[in-house]
């Protein structure tokens, strides 16, 4: 058996198979399993086609299908010829997948015919198509993915380094559309090390993948598995009748979610009360904090049967900053506040005031990540990387400007022991079911109705799923007749659920800041004060 | 149960327009969760209205997918316990 060294995602795939190739890698559905050999060759098949539809090192190969072995066989394909995946929120509508198609100039989208059919002719060069063949011009050419995944290997893989692009993961910025964060093969490999490190992760792990593989920590379950070689248990639905069958079923070890995953868990208490889940080993959190009070139940639904619960922190641009180890989660409490724990593995975490300095125990600052999962920047963003990722402003001047750290944008404070709290964020981001989500995308999105004249959306805390996003428009033609009912069509049709608000006010215009823009921390206070 | 059937089905597709598509009529058949027309957070406001309604009991392990996934099979759920 020959164990490699960890440089790129697909060295963990052959390490899992050298291991154990008939070990079961992916269960996809009730009842579908392949095995770690199958993930071998039907990515060596698939990156064969990609390599000769034209997919060259580095470039962008688009995963826009439903989460799915074919996902899965998706990004170790891309990443065994060298090309940098991209996985698009299956929830996303035709206007966010030709933007992000545009922007990071996608060479192959592997998608689900009817979402390939939403498409403007020529958005894409080539599409994979899942499904029949797709009607339509959304491509110039379509390869059935099926096929592909059927065809000759890879003779060998392109030579990949750990510097290379890995993924671009999208993820809301404060200004504007999504920014696509830049992440090497390192920044994949180096987190998989690190999260399968604090959870304890092994072969005999049964995970499920529960969030959506675009999003960072969702992409975590699918690393942190292929590292240990252990099985991924592959859960679209987010109802929590599926969720209580898939952790039975399956005996599930261990499962990351955000909170508005456990809101629907706690909901079959009684179930977990009569039937205690004696698999799952532990429970992770990220994506904000979960309620209180659900976290007192989720305790005592779960820590008897011997269920360990993390609370983890991160932001895409450093893949996973923090965590709360689950000995220690009572420092989480209304009293102390909302505690982020402290560094992950391998990794600084520092408080930095305004000034530059580290801050004292007690003293806000905001946190700034140092450490292996710093990401390269944002894809074709200049002014945004440089804002984000800066010098570190703790190294020796001697090594003058060359390590990177993240300014994660999060005002939080470390008390005596080390230990961190969340306080608040400085920008107008909304968090909304466990998305980070600007209100410029959500206004965006109303004004192209074309039936709003001005658009403010902002964030109102509601614990059960972070914030809810609020709009206040003024209407182009005066007060027309069912205008806000065609409004919130239209941005149902055109965006993904979390992105539609839950209340559309309309006002006859909109206050303004001394300088003439949109007031969006006066309205949005107006609101709070009814 | 003809008359029951109708009543269902026209209860939830009324909940939909008024809660979730602003305003659209959703036909029987169409998927509401691969779509994304309904979030999970809406899916359990819909569960406390059909409770609430037609006074019954939605169990956990029935609260899901292929129980939720269009009109038509809410509304067989709903009548499979109003039965």
């Amino acid at each position: 058996m020959r164990i490699r060294p960890e440089f790129t995602l697909h060295d963990l795939l052959y390490n899992a198979v050298a291991r154990d190739p008939q070990k079961t890698a992916v269960v996809d559905g009730d009842d579908v399993q392949y095995t770690y050999e199958d993930l071998e060759r039907q990515s060596g098949s698939l990156g064969a086609a990609l390599s000769e539809a034209g997919v060259g090192k580095g470039d962008r190969v688009g995963v826009y299908v439903e989460k799915s072995w074919e996902a899965i066989v998706a990004m170790l394909a891309a990443s065994r010829i060298g090309a940098a995946y991209v996985n698009v929120n299956p929830l996303f509508k035709a206007p966010q997948v030709e933007y992000l198609a545009g922007d990071c100039d996608i060479r192959v989208m592997i998608g689900d015919t009817p979402k390939l059919e939403e498409l403007k002719p020529e958005t894409l060069q080539t599409a994979f198509y899942r499904g029949v063949q797709p009607e339509g011009q959304a491509a110039r050419s379509y390869t059935d993915v099926a096929e592909a995944m059927k065809g000759g290997g890879l003779k060998e893989d392109r030579n990949v380094s750990e510097s290379d692009l890995g993924t671009i993961l999208y993820t809301s910025g404060s200004t504007g559309m999504p920014k696509g964060v830049a992440t090497s093969q390192r920044n994949v490999v180096v987190g998989a090390q690190i999260v399968s490190t604090y959870l304890k992760n092994t072969s005999e792990d049964r995970i499920l993948s529960a969030l959506p593989l675009n999003f960072d920590a969702g992409m975590s379950q699918f690393t942190t598995s292929l590292r240990v070689g252990a099985t991924l248990y592959l859960l679209r639905s987010r109802l929590p009748g599926d969720l209580l069958k898939a952790l039975r079923r399956h005996e599930i070890t261990g499962v990351t979610g955000v909170p508005p995953l456990w809101a629907l868990l706690i909901r079959g208490a009684r179930s977990l009360r009569e039937n205690p889940l004696t698999h799952l080993r532990y429970l992770a959190n990220t994506g904000g904090r979960i309620p209180q009070a659900n976290l007192d139940e989720l305790r005592n639904l779960l820590e008897p049967a011997g269920t360990k619960i993390y609370l983890m922190y991160g932001l895409t641009e450093a893949f996973r900053s923090t965590y709360l180890a689950p000995e220690e989660i009572h420092r989480s409490s209304p009293e102390q506040g909302n505690c982020i724990g402290k560094a992950i593995p391998n990794t600084e975490i520092m408080v930095i005031t305004k000034e530059g300095q580290e801050a004292a125990p007690g003293e806000p600052g905001e946190l700034v990540h140092r450490g292996p999962t710093v990401a390269m920047g944002y894809w074709g963003n200049e002014e945004a990387t440089k804002r984000a990722y800066r010098p570190n402003p703790l190294a020796p001047p001697e090594l003058l400007d060359v390590e990177r750290v993240v300014y994660s944008g999060d005002t939080v404070k470390r008390d005596e022991e080390g230990y961190l709290y969340f306080l608040g964020r400085e920008d107008a981001m909304i968090k909304n079911q466990g998305y980070r989500l600007s209100p410029e995308e959500v206004e965006n999105l109303l004004l192209g109705s074309g039936l709003v004249h001005e658009a403010c959306a902002f964030g109102v805390e509601n614990p059960a799923v972070g914030q809810d996003v609020i709009a206040v428009i003024s209407l182009r033609n005066g007060s027309e007749e069912g205008a806000v009912d065609r409004v919130r069509e239209y941005v149902i049709e055109n965006g993904p659920p979390y992105m539609v608000p839950k209340e559309i006010l309309v006002r006859d215009d909109l206050p303004k800041t001394g300088s003439g823009k949109i007031d969006r921390k006066g309205i949005s206070s107006a609101y709070s004060n009814g | 149960m003809v008359s029951n059937n109708g009543d269902a089905r026209a209860a939830i597709r009324g909940w939909l327009q008024e809660n979730v598509t602003g305003g659209r009529d959703v036909p029987n058949d169409e998927p509401l969760i691969d779509n994304g027309v309904m979030t999970s957070l809406q899916t359990v406001e819909l569960v406390v209205f059909l409770e609430d309604t037609f006074g019954i009991v939605v169990e956990d392990e029935e609260f899901d997918e292929e129980n939720f996934g269009s009109v038509d099979a809410i509304a067989t759920l709903v009548e499979s316990k109003a039965a």
